[in-house]
């Protein structure tokens, strides 16, 4: 069966017209399934274990980034406590103008249209990064400021310049250079700094951007004031150890999605 | 300088880039190209190829298949293959290279051992 999950604020009055043109979409495409509406009351985790273990084929999430990673972070982590197999695959319409960037990084469809791309079933399996408990797709940012990172145990970057750390699984938010080749399917992860180097002799800051790449499997970050942000949607504080979790997550895609 | 071509090809094929602003401390190795533009204290090894940046300052041992050097280096280097010393290298240590080359300009203080380069066991 197929599983439709509503974030909260999909299921305010104002979003009518638009549930509506989805649901009409979604019948039309023959993938009628059971609607379940989150409320403030609800888990969104309880609830995909329930459908699971009830025998959901599909679980399609309809919402922002929000829903999205957390959906990801749940089926995760049934995963990893052998509660569900592993071939569910997890299908998401990005719904509403706002905080919706890795729809926009996974080249998926808004509303109505997305639900074209879940009717094409595409599924493609990647891997997932673990920052300690929680997992996440795209990458893990963190101001270079006051930041200290050791990689695989063998050695630590200390960073001089001003700038941005990236942790990047799959390149949908992040761009990196094609040279470098990351997917999210390699088992490996990189870590991309972004410096902006000062010119003291220019009265604005250069723009120049130095760039460092490198691979790895294993990391720790530790700050004492910033906080990780994960895939555009949770902030969590280090200290962390990021590395490649064992558990993978199977999405439904855009045909067009090209890394 | 080195040949503009030869490093833009490297800096395409480049698994791992170490900015100017960046210093590595400890043991770094890896399995594909490296490029250093910043500072690196400790080790450093790869089974392809390294480019050692005009601007960088290495303390360090160093093991790689080819490597092109431009900037200050204190420690051992080993190449197994080829190894390009440029004007702008400092380089306190020994050298073993199947083959080199070395512009004039750079500075060199330590043994040179040519031929083939056996490695270790």
């Amino acid at each position: 069966m197929h599983i439709y999950i509503y974030d909260t604020f999909v299921s305010q009055k104002k979003n009518n017209s638009t549930i509506i043109k989805i649901e009409t979409r979604i019948t039309d495409l023959g993938l009628n399934g059971k609607i379940v509406r989150l409320s403030m009351l609800s888990s969104l985790g309880e609830v995909i274990q329930n459908e699971i273990k009830k025998g959901a084929k599909t679980i399609t999430v309809v919402g922002n980034n929000n829903i999205f990673h957390n959906a990801i972070n749940v089926l995760a982590y049934l995963k990893s406590l052998k509660q569900i197999k592993a071939d569910i695959p997890l299908g998401f319409i990005p719904f509403g103008k706002e905080n919706n960037s890795l729809a926009l990084g996974l080249g998926l469809n808004m509303e109505e249209a997305a639900c074209d791309t879940i009717s094409a079933r595409r599924i493609k399996t990647f891997d997932l990064a673990q920052a300690n408990d929680h997992y996440f797709l795209a990458e893990a940012l963190i101001s270079s400021k006051g930041t200290s990172v050791n990689i695989d145990k063998n050695y630590s970057i200390e960073i001089m310049g001003q700038g941005e750390i990236g942790i990047v699984n799959l390149p949908i938010l992040s761009k990196l250079p094609k040279e470098i080749g990351s997917n999210g399917e390699d088992g490996v992860l990189e870590l991309f700094i972004k410096t902006k180097e000062g010119n003291k002799f220019l009265s604005f800051p250069n723009k120049n951007i130095k760039q460092s790449i490198f691979s790895f499997k294993d990391l720790t970050i530790n700050n004492k004031t910033k906080k990780v942000l994960l895939d555009q949607t949770i902030e969590i504080a280090p200290p962390l150890k990021i590395n490649i979790s064992t558990e993978k997550i199977n999405l439904i895609i855009s045909k067009g999605l090209i890394f | 300088m080195f040949n503009k071509e030869n490093e833009q090809i490297n800096i395409k094929e480049a698994e791992t880039i170490i900015g100017p602003s960046i210093k590595v401390k400890g043991n770094f190795h890896g399995q594909g190209n490296i490029i250093i533009e910043g500072f690196v204290e400790g080790s450093i090894k790869t089974d392809k190829f390294l480019l050692i940046g005009d601007k960088s300052k290495i303390t360090a041992n160093i093991e790689a298949k080819d490597a092109k050097i431009g900037g200050e280096v204190n420690g051992n280097v080993n190449v197994s293959g080829y190894l390009e010393i440029n004007a702008s290298a400092k380089i306190k240590g020994d050298i073993k290279a199947s083959q080199i080359s070395v512009m004039r300009g750079a500075q060199l203080n330590g043994q040179i051992i040519m031929g083939k380069n056996e490695e270790k066991k």
